[in-house]
């Protein structure tokens, strides 16, 4: 019992806890702003975690500076994403069932390109290289400094994200739309650069993940579907459009799933998190739709 | 959408020639293993495995409309019975067991999975499957079996006798679904749930009914897959990129005509053949962008596709 209160659990929690509610956020901005469920989340991590190996192993430019261009070149994905695919299915599609449905179905597709794109490109197996993975102790806990870089930039970037969508005219435009479509158009909000703005900020989040998770995990090119369902599990827990909801759904994911494993075994990581996810999904059968529809 | 299945007046004599046809190329198919090499009768296996799967599918995901990501659990489950009663049980045993396994699975979970709707049911049905498959995983590894070798298996042609069965009776029952009253409500269902509700479709048990059919058949298609198997890892029978390929086939041949499933199949056989031995990723790259491509421009499928080209004639 004395493990498992010990601050090194806590630690770990609070690292995977924020990496999760940064995908959180950024799978929040798309679905939130424009009703498309990105299945393809995970992957967009994926190319980020990509990004800072490559520059890392081959031109030996530290993952901090990787941060800046992962961000940037997953924003692009998004801003091509969305003009390529996107923004004519949200102009012709009828009801909002019907774009969710297509939506999925587009990401899915574009999730399997986009993963043996990568399994072409870069080989199938697995690779690491850690960075910053010195072990020292404070106090109690030893921990790296990889980690906790992690922790610092993930919250950070939650932070900045939230103050952003509070203070600037745009994150106030998003969050327009995010509350009521209609009403935001006819008080002037100039829907389609807020749709693309949304769609770069939540694509570039996850890019942003991605380079964090590098650090400290093994990569692959299917490494992202884990995280997706992971993303989905927080946005649904903490509330549509419901950003902070979202922040704080993430951390209890990471404590779920880092003291799920400390009670069973390593083995059942997987299934806590399908199980935590299968099990909110049934709880609530509304999704997102019937949650209260408030932007915090 | 296309018509309802409910207007089949006009031209009664022609509503019969689609089962006919299937019942005849079924006949015909018998001769396969006595003209061809074994290669093309592993083909001929594969393709008819592929229509058993997707033309199944069609009866939740297509009349209803609940498109299920998650096909393979049931597969994955019939194949997970098959290969643990091998030797222990005669095929004939073996192989309805696998099917009624995969539809009591259905029968169990599917009051709670289908009160889940849109696009929530499409990951939920994800994640179930790659719930089960974690579950199975642990639960082969507790019983300290990381792998199967599986001897004396039967051979090739007697597999693919039983896979042609189960195509031929998928594409029957996808098709007699489809002209029943059953079909009728699903696709009330389909297009408008809460209406189809209001005017007495039993949309609970309509929903339920659909899932347990559309899973009995991928859990024998499972058994005999299984049975194909000479090393088997859980991780092969629960593999995602067979749900994922259901729904292409699906998809890319139209699941709105039992006529479909079997273009979607054959089209993507053919594909597989030419790419999946030697270039797998590039495979899977052909297949998402087929997909992104046919629900952004024909959302119908070839079915949808030759249906427009002849001026709407069905």
């Amino acid at each position: 019992m004395d493990a498992f209160l010990s601050g090194q659990l806590l630690f770990s929690a609070l690292v995977i806890g924020s990496v999760y509610a940064l995908i959180g956020l950024g799978l929040n901005l798309v679905y939130g702003t424009m009703r498309l469920l990105n299945i393809a989340h995970g992957d967009l991590m994926m190319l980020g975690a990509y990004t800072s190996f490559w520059l890392l192993s081959l031109v030996g430019l530290s993952p901090i500076l990787s941060l800046l261009i992962a961000a940037l070149g997953a924003s692009a994905i998004g801003a091509a994403a969305y003009f390529g695919l996107f923004r004519r299915q949200i102009e012709i599609s009828g009801p909002v069932e019907k774009l969710e449905a297509n939506s999925l179905l587009l990401f899915f597709g574009l999730s399997v390109v986009v993963q043996n794109l990568a399994a072409l490109a870069f080989t199938a197996s697995p690779r690491a290289v850690p960075y910053l993975d010195q072990v020292f102790r404070v106090g109690e806990i030893s921990m790296t400094a990889n980690r906790l870089l992690t922790l610092g930039v993930a919250l950070a970037l939650c932070a900045a994200t939230v103050i952003f969508l509070r203070a600037n005219i745009y994150g106030l435009a998003i969050k327009a739309l995010i509350q009521n479509r209609d009403a935001a158009k006819i008080v002037g909000v100039k829907v389609e650069r807020v749709q693309l703005l949304s769609f770069m900020l939540g694509f570039g989040l996850a890019g942003l993940a991605g380079v964090l998770l590098s650090m400290t995990e093994q990569i692959s090119p299917f490494m992202g579907f884990p995280f997706t369902i992971a993303a989905f599990v927080v946005i649904i827990t903490g509330g549509l459009g419901n950003l902070t909801g979202g922040i704080i759904a993430g951390f209890l994911l990471g404590f779920i799933e880092i003291y799920g494993v400390v009670l069973t075994s390593q083995n059942a990581r997987s299934i806590i998190l399908y199980g935590v996810f299968v099990a909110i999904l049934l709880l609530r059968p509304q999704g997102l739709l019937g949650g209260r529809r408030v932007v915090r | 959408m296309t018509a309802a299945p409910t207007t089949t007046a006009p031209g009664v004599t022609g509503t019969w020639r689609f089962p006919v046809a299937t019942l005849a190329a079924g006949l015909f198919a018998i001769a396969v293993p006595q003209v061809v090499g074994s290669y093309y009768v592993s083909v001929a296996l594969t393709l008819c495995m592929w229509i058993a799967l997707t033309q199944s599918w069609t009866i939740l995901s297509g009349m209803a409309g609940y498109i299920s990501l998650g096909h393979v659990v049931f597969y994955g489950l019939g194949g997970y019975v098959s290969v643990v009663t091998w030797q222990l049980l005669p095929l004939w045993v073996a192989i309805p067991l696998a099917g009624l396994a995969a539809g009591l699975f259905a029968a169990i979970i599917g009051a709670p999975v289908l009160r889940v709707r849109g696009p929530y049911f499409v990951i939920l049905t994800f994640g179930i499957a790659e719930l089960v498959k974690y579950i199975v995983i642990n639960v082969e590894a507790t019983i300290a079996q990381a792998g199967r070798l599986m001897f004396g298996t039967p051979p090739v042609t007697i597999l693919f006798y039983v896979m042609l069965g189960l195509a031929v009776g998928a594409t029957l029952l996808a098709w007699s679904v489809r002209r029943s009253r059953l079909g009728a409500g699903l696709i009330a269902i389909r297009e408008d749930e809460p209406a189809a509700e209001t005017i007495g479709v039993p949309v609970v048990r309509y929903k339920t009914y659909a899932y347990i059919l559309s899973a009995v058949i991928p859990g024998m298609v499972g058994a005999v897959m299984g049975l194909r198997l000479t090393y088997v890892e859980v991780l092969q029978l629960f593999n995602p990129i067979i749900s994922f390929t259901i729904v292409t086939m699906a998809i890319i041949g139209g699941s709105d005509d039992a006529r479909g499933p079997v273009l979607g199949a054959g089209f993507l056989l053919v594909l597989s053949e030419l790419l999946w031995s030697s270039l797998p990723q590039l495979y899977m790259v052909a297949l998402g962008t087929l997909l992104v491509c046919f629900v952004l421009f024909a959302p119908n499928g070839i079915v949808g596709l030759l249906a427009r080209r002849g001026g709407g004639r069905r």
